[in-house]
């Protein structure tokens, strides 16, 4: 299969009501009948999150276990709308994968991971106002909800805030004007 | 039985201990008066049960997000409360009530109320508000103008502890206050901005009761901004690390939680009421206490809800209703959903430390007729914050290493803007009560009536243009406004359902707090307000309450009986 055309399933271009056709369990609309299966989907969380969020001189996404937080999320938090998109996007990009490359999203090179999550990228189109009105109406794509998810999970875990961010629980004192230096770390918390 | 009965005699009861609660406790117990308050939700022991207070953003599960379930059982609530905090607002699901049109009833259900998760905002009246009703003829006069009121304003921000900056501005009154927090440099830089551009108008530091220094027995603010958590250091004023304290230390104090009241008890003969009857909120059961003076507190929709149902013979419409102003001219402040803007400069200032206050742009339409205003009467104040991007709001590209650079470092400066006005008395803005519907104490459960008339639609346009205005006029960029605006209530300043007045037949209360047909019952939560002007009306609530006190326990000695 066309790797471009194998990832124009991903994009949501399967819309509401369709059926998949490798017969993938697909779920769509507001039905939560694939809630309690996503920790299942740890590893390959884990492998995205870490590619959103590599580790370089501080911690990766990876490490900060923003899998286990996406997850918990996705379980308790999220509407059954965004459960499907974001499941039902896992499946697409894990058939992807094996139709395009052969391998599974864990098993694929940094290089193909990074091609994969690109097209997602350049066609999640977050700004438009297509794909604003289109959240409104079937809730936040996969990979909206993936970057979303990753970047909140990284930025309030532990090595998040305390390692790569700037991270002052209690202050102690507010200094309203002070002059940034060179690194200076943006602060983690508002 | 008679032993029961004086066991449940006191001088005095105050039903609730929220903001206004708590300062009827302190000032009656200080005065001599045996006090029962009495409170409908649980109790929260001042910084031991500030559960979440130190709690990192990864000690919560789902960070700040509640859960489904959460969401499920506060569909009213959740616009104002998280995970870190909800456990001081109520369950809606427990506490149901019916929105006739769409009004949020924001409720903390607990010894302290709501000034434990209270926005802090502390701003005198002047007789500016005092007179309006009087001038323009909407409502009826306030009994009272700010001299009756300026020594108690004094005397309460000098015990609760305002940060604020000597303005001597005459429509908004200085105060006695603490250091002002400071502005960093993008609200200097825009409160420059301003003072350069216009002439009827400026920005000020807000006026917000956290401590910029210590007080007795209080520490003074640590920056966390994490308020509404509960403050384990007393940097700010709540109910808990304050009055109830005082109160308790009096010796006078008995505080029994869990108490729902259910109605006011009044006697035929004496003409007077003489206690409450309440409901244990574990238990159920019935219990009656007694007192010489009764001091409903609260909060407006909740104090109008006993009155009507307290039904005697004498009161078949509510205690102290032969005015059937009792529950009706509900207010809340209009708000408009808010409008923000980035600027480019000062890329080299940040700062240190987490401010709980705000920026303040005093009202400047119709204080006289160089400001008149053709489209609506009386006016609105602008609260604002200005702030660096960080990884919560900032616009990130791409993901890997580049998008770990964008998180790291810090965005763009930011300034939010916020409108907060006037809302006109209206008869028809009410509450009543559904008795077809009962809740789970048997009470009959509160309709919300309420609907924005022209005036404050008008005014809420206006904020927004203005507030748009003045940052585009000071260089910010992607200027704009959420367009929608949350629905009444979402100020939660609920006020005006059994108001203040001169004439008995038009009003509720006098100018003294007292009921004018039930003398020994005051009202001085939000329900005594003849209008709302646009300062946020806490500080307002604290000032009268304490005044009525003075004036409740003079009476109390001179009558011993």
């Amino acid at each position: 299969m066309n790797r471009r055309k194998a990832l124009g399933s991903i994009l949501g271009l399967t819309g509401i009501g369709i059926v998949s056709y490798v017969g993938l369990k697909y779920v769509s609309g507001n039905s939560a009948s694939n809630k309690g299966q996503l920790p299942k989907y740890l590893n390959l969380i884990a492998e995205l999150v870490d590619v959103i969020i590599p580790p370089t001189e501080t911690p990766g996404a990876k490490e900060a276990k923003v899998q286990d937080y996406i997850v918990d999320f996705m379980e308790s938090c999220a509407s059954n709308k965004e459960y499907n998109n974001f499941f039902n996007g896992l499946n697409d990009l894990q058939e992807t994968c094996l139709n395009t490359y052969d391998a599974s999203f864990e098993n694929c090179t940094m290089e193909q991971k990074m091609v994969l999550l690109e097209d997602l990228d350049n066609n999640s189109g977050s700004n438009s106002l297509f794909s604003k009105i289109n959240n409104k109406l079937r809730g936040r794509s996969f990979f909206n909800l993936l970057k979303t998810l990753t970047i909140e999970g990284y930025c309030t875990s532990e090595l998040g805030t305390t390692v790569h961010l700037n991270y002052a629980p209690v202050p102690g004192k507010y200094e309203a004007i002070t002059t940034i230096n060179t690194n200076q770390k943006a602060w983690a918390t508002r | 039985m008679k032993n029961q009965t004086e066991k449940n005699t006191f001088d005095a009861i105050v039903v609730g201990s929220g903001i206004s609660g708590g300062w009827a406790a302190k000032e009656l117990t200080e005065g001599g008066l045996k006090t029962l308050v009495l409170e409908r939700g649980r109790n929260v022991e001042h910084i031991v049960d500030y559960t979440t207070a130190f709690k990192n953003p990864w000690d919560f599960k789902h960070r700040t997000h509640l859960t489904n379930e959460e969401l499920d059982e506060r569909p009213v609530q959740s616009s104002h409360c998280n995970a870190a905090d909800m456990h001081f607002y109520v369950k809606d699901s427990e506490h149901p009530y019916v929105q006739v049109n769409p009004f949020k009833w924001i409720r903390g259900y607990q010894v302290g109320g709501r000034s434990l998760t209270w926005g802090r905002q502390s701003y005198r009246f002047s007789d500016l508000d005092f007179e309006a009703n009087k001038k323009d003829g909407h409502g009826v006069d306030w009994p009272i103008r700010y001299n009756d009121l300026k020594e108690w304003y004094d005397y309460v921000e000098d015990y609760v502890g305002i940060s604020g900056s000597l303005e001597s501005l005459p429509h908004l009154p200085d105060g006695v206050f603490l250091p002002p927090i400071p502005m960093n440099a993008i609200e200097k830089y825009l409160k420059e901005s301003v003072s350069k551009q216009y002439s009827d108008r400026l920005i000020i530091n807000g006026r917000v009761a956290n401590l910029t220094e210590r007080k007795k027995g209080r520490g003074q603010c640590m920056y966390c901004n994490l308020c509404s958590r509960g403050c384990p250091f007393s940097g700010y004023f709540s109910s808990n690390s304050s009055t109830l304290l005082d109160a308790y230390n009096s010796g006078n104090l008995t505080l029994r939680e869990n108490s729902v009241v259910k109605e006011v008890i009044y006697d035929e003969t004496k003409k007077e009421a003489v206690g409450v009857k309440i409901i244990d909120a574990i238990t159920k059961e019935e219990i009656s206490y007694y007192a010489k003076i009764i001091f409903l507190n609260a909060s407006a929709i909740a104090t109008a809800a006993i009155l009507l149902n307290s039904v005697s013979e004498s009161f078949p419409n509510g205690l102290g209703n032969s005015s059937q102003q009792v529950g009706h001219n509900l207010m809340d402040h209009v708000v408009n959903e808010g409008t923000y803007g980035t600027f480019d400069g000062l890329q080299d200032k940040y700062y240190e430390g987490r401010s709980p206050g705000t920026i303040f742009i005093p009202r400047f339409q119709n204080l006289n007729n160089e400001t008149k205003n053709t489209d609506f009467v009386r006016g609105y104040g602008i609260q604002g914050k200005g702030e660096r991007e960080n990884w919560e709001t900032k616009a990130t590209t791409g993901f890997g290493a580049s998008l770990k650079a964008q998180l790291q470092t810090p965005g763009e400066w930011k300034i939010s803007l916020g409108g907060r006005g006037e809302v006109l008395p209206n008869y028809e803005n009410k509450i009543s009560l559904d008795y077809q519907n009962r809740d789970s104490w048997g009470l009959p459960i509160v309709k919300v009536h309420f609907e924005y008339g022209s005036n404050e639609l008008a005014m809420m346009e206006h904020m927004t243009k203005t507030s748009e205005e003045m940052l585009v006029k000071a260089g910010f960029k992607n200027v704009g406004s959420y367009r929608n605006s949350p629905p009444p209530g979402s100020a939660v300043h609920e006020m005006g359902t059994a108001r203040m007045g001169h004439d008995p037949k038009t009003s509720v209360l006098n100018k003294h707090n007292q009921m004018h047909d039930v003398k020994n019952v005051f009202i001085t939560d939000g329900s005594c307000m003849t209008s709302s002007a646009s300062q946020n009306p806490s500080l307002t609530y604290m000032a009268i309450t304490a005044r009525a006190c003075k004036f409740a326990i003079d009476q109390f000695h001179s009558n011993p009986s």
